[in-house]
């Protein structure tokens, strides 16, 4: 028995920080996140503290933690959260509203200040027009989108474009109803 | 007949050659030693490479890398660790999908993204010693030896 647990000590005392943990943190908006340990036979416990550390050998035991340098290190190193642009279009066309033009800028400047970024661009219609009418006119709006970036040297291997016409309305309409809100290319940058 | 029984079979085949090796994710920074480890080739983590399904992360002393997923999951994978993505399916239209994560060795700090929120523990991260359902929230998971 004595000679079965002897290995486990050894590898705890050469190990030092070899250790099998979860910490847990406050999510980055404030909130409360869990993390459930399975023990895989339909049982759980739920892990809700945040600053908190969670030993996963054997029975999970929780105690209050504050992150250790290496761990901050760590945190430090995750990429920037994606950043949503949305890009407002003049009625039945591919051209930007005046107001849109600035936050273009952004956009631009987001992508270029990101390390590998790389952008998904999805075009919207409102609900004026025949439904593959909008299909294209959604498609043309991405791309639009996409040979601004393009044309600004921004690697168009990382950029994705897709129209998904009247579908996800941001305002609610009847069809054929003409709603400027609704006419835009939302950019999601990683 | 024959023939287009061939030519359905080779665009199943096409098709799931093209899933197995779609793009999942892509590495934002690398420092220190760190390669991607895809069957038996070693992939460079330079800042834009391409993760896909099976790859396993591989970290040296010194070394991090940081990921972003398709789902807006992100990962910072520490030093001497070796992390595999076993298994990651993701429909971007329903945002929903299932992500299972392997930490061998080592440490990764984890902010999950839409495929936790789509299911209970459809994102799981599994260690030597435990298996994790994540309930949407940032942690760290460190696998000792």
């Amino acid at each position: 028995m004595i000679r079965a647990f002897a290995p486990l000590v050894v590898a705890a005392l050469l190990g030092g920080c070899a250790t099998n943990a979860l910490v847990l943190l406050p999510s980055e908006d404030g909130g409360q996140g869990a993390v459930a340990v399975l023990d895989g036979k339909g049982g759980e416990t739920v892990v809700s503290q945040p600053n908190s550390r969670t030993s996963l050998r054997g029975r999970p035991t929780t105690a209050a933690y504050k992150v250790k340098p290496a761990e901050q290190a760590l945190l430090d190193g995750l990429p920037p959260k994606s950043a949503r642009f949305t890009l407002y279009f003049k009625e039945g066309t591919t051209d930007l509203t005046p107001e849109s033009q600035p936050r273009l800028e952004e956009l631009l400047a987001e992508v270029r200040n990101r390390p590998g970024a790389e952008a998904q661009v999805t075009g919207y219609t409102d609900t004026l027009g025949s439904d593959d009418d909008n299909d294209r006119l959604s498609q043309r709006r991405a791309e639009e989108v996409v040979e601004v970036l393009a044309a600004q040297g921004i690697d168009t291997g990382l950029l994705t474009a897709v129209g998904r016409g009247e579908r996800s309305l941001l305002v609610k309409t009847g069809d054929g109803v003409r709603e400027p809100a609704n006419r835009r290319v939302e950019v999601i940058v990683r | 007949m024959k023939r287009e029984w061939i030519a359905a079979l080779c665009a199943l085949a096409c098709a799931s050659y093209s899933a197995s090796a779609a793009e999942i994710g892509r590495v934002k920074r690398s420092t220190g030693i760190a390669t991607i480890e895809r069957g038996k080739a070693k992939v460079p983590t330079a800042p834009g490479t391409q993760l896909q399904t099976g790859d396993v992360l591989v970290t040296g002393k010194d070394g991090q890398i940081a990921l972003t997923f398709i789902d807006d999951t992100r990962f910072a994978v520490g030093p001497n660790s070796r992390v595999a993505l076993s298994q990651f399916a993701y429909d971007r239209t329903r945002q929903t999908g299932s992500f299972l994560t392997d930490v061998n060795r080592g440490s990764v700090a984890v902010v999950s993204g839409q495929i936790a929120k789509s299911g209970r523990d459809a994102m799981k991260v599994r260690t030597p010693t435990a298996l994790l359902g994540v309930r949407g929230t940032r942690f760290i998971v460190e696998a000792g030896k």
